[in-house]
């Protein structure tokens, strides 16, 4: 799977408006994508639903993907996009509803998981901030380069290092990370 | 060089690093349809975007047609104030003005049709 490959069937997709070509991209890409908004949105049934619009908003601007860069690299500037977008856009469903006078739980409805369910990598994101816990993501978990992550949130490098270095900081604050095994 | 000495000591991964980065790790999510249902969604916009046009066209064409006759006759009527040697030339060669506005519609619809087929 080769970023040559994926710059030709970008080609292909935007020059012939070829959906079987997008769907091709989004066969190889779909588990990343999908894996990064879970560990963002928490809910695998909302994450797959942001990861549907993330590749539609992929379809709709795949003509500006220069080919610099990871082409996952700027799917996940997508997805990221769509995850901050549906956050807003849910914060602003909840202040009205609560103006209505209804209780805006639904943030905390969205995020709470089965105790049985909640994993050490979990408890690690909730200590993070929705910043940290996308770049930490970024890095960790789709192995983004620095400069990639910096693309992808339109941060400066030195900035992407920092909040890494912040998000290390938490984690192994608030546990004792080398007792921990993956699960 | 800069930049060679950047990535490579991004590369260099201490310990703390290599635990992070195995539980960050998850299992391949699986398609499961994902892709097949978005690529659907992305056909039926092509052939909504494809369809608009010449519909939206088609369906103007028939709002406006007769306003733009009563308009184009309206126009004739004018006429009565051009000398009569020349009206008698333009009546001549426009005979059937409404026939032509028709045909040029028709015409119009048509080669949206054919783009639409071609694409």
């Amino acid at each position: 799977m080769t970023n040559q490959q994926d710059i030709e069937l970008v080609a292909k997709a935007v020059s012939a408006q070829d959906a079987a070509a997008f769907g091709e991209l989004i066969r190889r890409h779909q588990s990343q994508v999908r894996n990064f908004l879970r560990k963002l949105a928490g809910d695998p049934t909302l994450a797959d639903d942001l990861a549907q619009d993330c590749f539609m908003h992929a379809w709709d601007k795949l003509h500006s993907y220069s080919g610099r860069g990871s082409f996952i690299g700027w799917l996940l500037k997508v997805a990221y996009t769509t995850f901050l977008q549906s956050k807003r856009k849910s914060k602003r469903y909840a202040e009205i509803l609560e103006s209505a006078g209804h209780v805006a739980d639904q943030e905390s409805r969205t995020h709470a998981l089965p105790v049985d369910e909640v994993t050490d990598l979990d408890k690690f994101l909730a200590v993070l901030t929705e910043e940290e816990r996308a770049i930490m993501v970024m890095s960790y978990a789709c192995g983004l380069s620095h400069r990639e992550i910096g693309d992808a949130t339109d941060m400066p490098v030195g900035t992407v290092k920092s909040v890494i270095f912040r998000g290390k900081e938490k984690i192994r604050n608030s546990f004792d990370i080398k007792d921990h095994q993956h699960g | 060089m800069t930049s060679k000495i950047i990535n490579m000591a991004e590369r260099i991964k201490d310990a703390e690093d290599r635990l992070l980065e195995s539980m960050f790790e998850s299992l391949p999510v699986a398609d499961d349809g994902f892709s097949v249902k978005v690529v659907g969604k992305i056909r039926r916009r092509l052939w909504l975007r494809r369809l608009t046009l010449p519909v939206a066209a088609s369906i103007g064409g028939v709002i406006a047609f007769k306003p733009l006759a009563s308009l184009v006759s309206t126009l004739a009527s004018f006429t009565s104030f051009v000398p009569n040697e020349y009206v008698n030339t333009a009546a001549s060669s426009l005979p059937q003005l409404q026939m032509l506005i028709m045909g040029a519609m028709l015409l119009a619809v048509c080669l949206l049709g054919l783009r639409t087929l071609e694409d």
